[in-house]
């Protein structure tokens, strides 16, 4: 599996919450440019959660891990 | 916009019509919230345990209920469900009670919230019997709390007239979702009398806070009306509590709540159900109480 074929879950699940949204840069700051909001979170956290297989302790997250595709790959997608 | 923190309801000196109606209600339900006085920790006859082998939720109020998959269950399979989501139940209302516990009490005798501050005694003291029992047969029934999945995410500051406003409107609008299960459960004799029990006394105080919340919200948002609230701010604040309100329900479809009853494939089928119709048509009987209070007192319009 390519990097690019792990982070497309993630890019589908962006893009559908988000339809005006076409292209996501691999750095583009998914909080700030509210891509990704507090009331998304808890979805974001479930598909994450059924992609990595395995549950996430929130209080043991950094947010910024969460902040691109780029993080979200080097932080939960890498074998 | 008005100056900021502008009082909820006037403080003493500068009294209105509603100050007065809204002192008197204050009144009243704090004289209630005396009689009605209970302690937590001696009220509950907590058994040694709660039989698996009945129902701990009513089947009408299943996630699944209403659906293919409900007939496709065995009942088993279903009072399995029933118990682990019974129990995200109770987890959903200790995590959102730490929330509004953390707001009510940033508030209380703070400029603005002089005539509420009173009953908010009355409110802390009650939410915190109220995190207290509903953790307890988490606890001690299965053994777990199931997690809060919400972080509040970086965002750019409201106004706090703004940020008052949806403070308590969250707080409304979670406390009216969780009567709804409440009066059911309480009323439901096919449960275990200590289900019953904790959803009646719960639904008992919250009945008094909803009656507060209503008028509270209602003052809040005429404030933000007559300080000139703009149209593109209306359509935010409404579509950010259409969301609130979808993302509150969509919290009882909770994968690990699948796997522990044994469920494959939580995540895709929190999706399915969730797309169901019949789901749909269940959350809008759910919401009903919410989403007409917010139509009258005109925060949401004939679009939501």
């Amino acid at each position: 599996m390519t990097m690019d074929d792990a982070i497309k879950p993630v890019v589908d699940w962006l893009r559908e919450h988000n339809p005006t949204v076409e292209e996501i840069p691999e750095d583009l700051d998914l909080i700030e440019n509210r891509l990704i909001d507090s009331l998304g979170f808890m979805e974001f956290i479930l598909m994450l959660e059924d992609l990595i297989g395995r549950e996430l302790r929130l209080d043991q997250i950094d947010v910024n891990q969460f902040r691109t595709l780029r993080s979200l790959t080097d932080h939960f997608l890498k074998e | 916009m008005h100056p900021r923190n502008t009082p909820p309801a006037a403080a003493a000196g500068t009294a209105t019509a509603d100050d007065t109606e809204f002192r008197v209600l204050l009144d009243r339900l704090s004289d209630k919230a005396t009689a009605d006085y209970y302690n937590p920790f001696t009220t509950f006859d907590w058994p040694p345990a709660i039989p698996t082998d009945g129902l701990w939720m009513s089947p009408e109020l299943l996630s699944v209920h209403g659906t293919e998959l409900f007939d496709e269950l065995s009942p088993a399979q279903l009072r399995a469900l029933g118990r682990w989501e019974s129990v995200n139940f109770y987890s959903l209302n200790v995590h959102g009670i730490r929330e509004l516990l953390i707001e009510v009490t940033r508030r209380v005798h703070t400029p603005g919230f002089e005539l509420p501050s009173e009953f908010f005694h009355h409110f802390i003291g009650e939410e915190n019997d109220h995190m207290w029992f509903f953790a307890t047969f988490c606890l001690k029934y299965a053994d777990k709390i199931y997690p809060d999945k919400s972080v509040r995410l970086p965002e750019a500051p409201r106004d706090p007239d703004v940020e008052n406003f949806l403070v308590f409107a969250r707080i409304l609008i979670f406390e009216q979702i969780v009567d709804h299960y409440n009066v059911q459960l309480a009323a439901d004799r096919r449960l275990h009398a200590t289900i019953r029990h904790i959803n009646r006394l719960h639904h008992q105080d919250e009945s008094r806070h909803i009656a507060f919340g209503c008028r509270l919200v209602q003052l809040l948002w005429q404030r933000l009306l007559d300080g000139g609230l703009d149209e593109t701010a209306r359509l935010e604040l409404r579509s950010y509590l259409g969301r609130y309100i979808t993302t509150s329900m969509e919290s009882f479809y909770n994968p690990a709540v699948y796997r522990d009853a044994g469920l494959a494939n939580g995540f895709a089928l929190r999706g399915r159900l969730l797309a169901h119709p019949a789901r749909q048509a269940a959350h809008a009987k759910v919401l009903r109480k919410t989403t007409d209070f917010l139509h009258r007192i005109g925060v949401f319009d004939a679009r939501h």
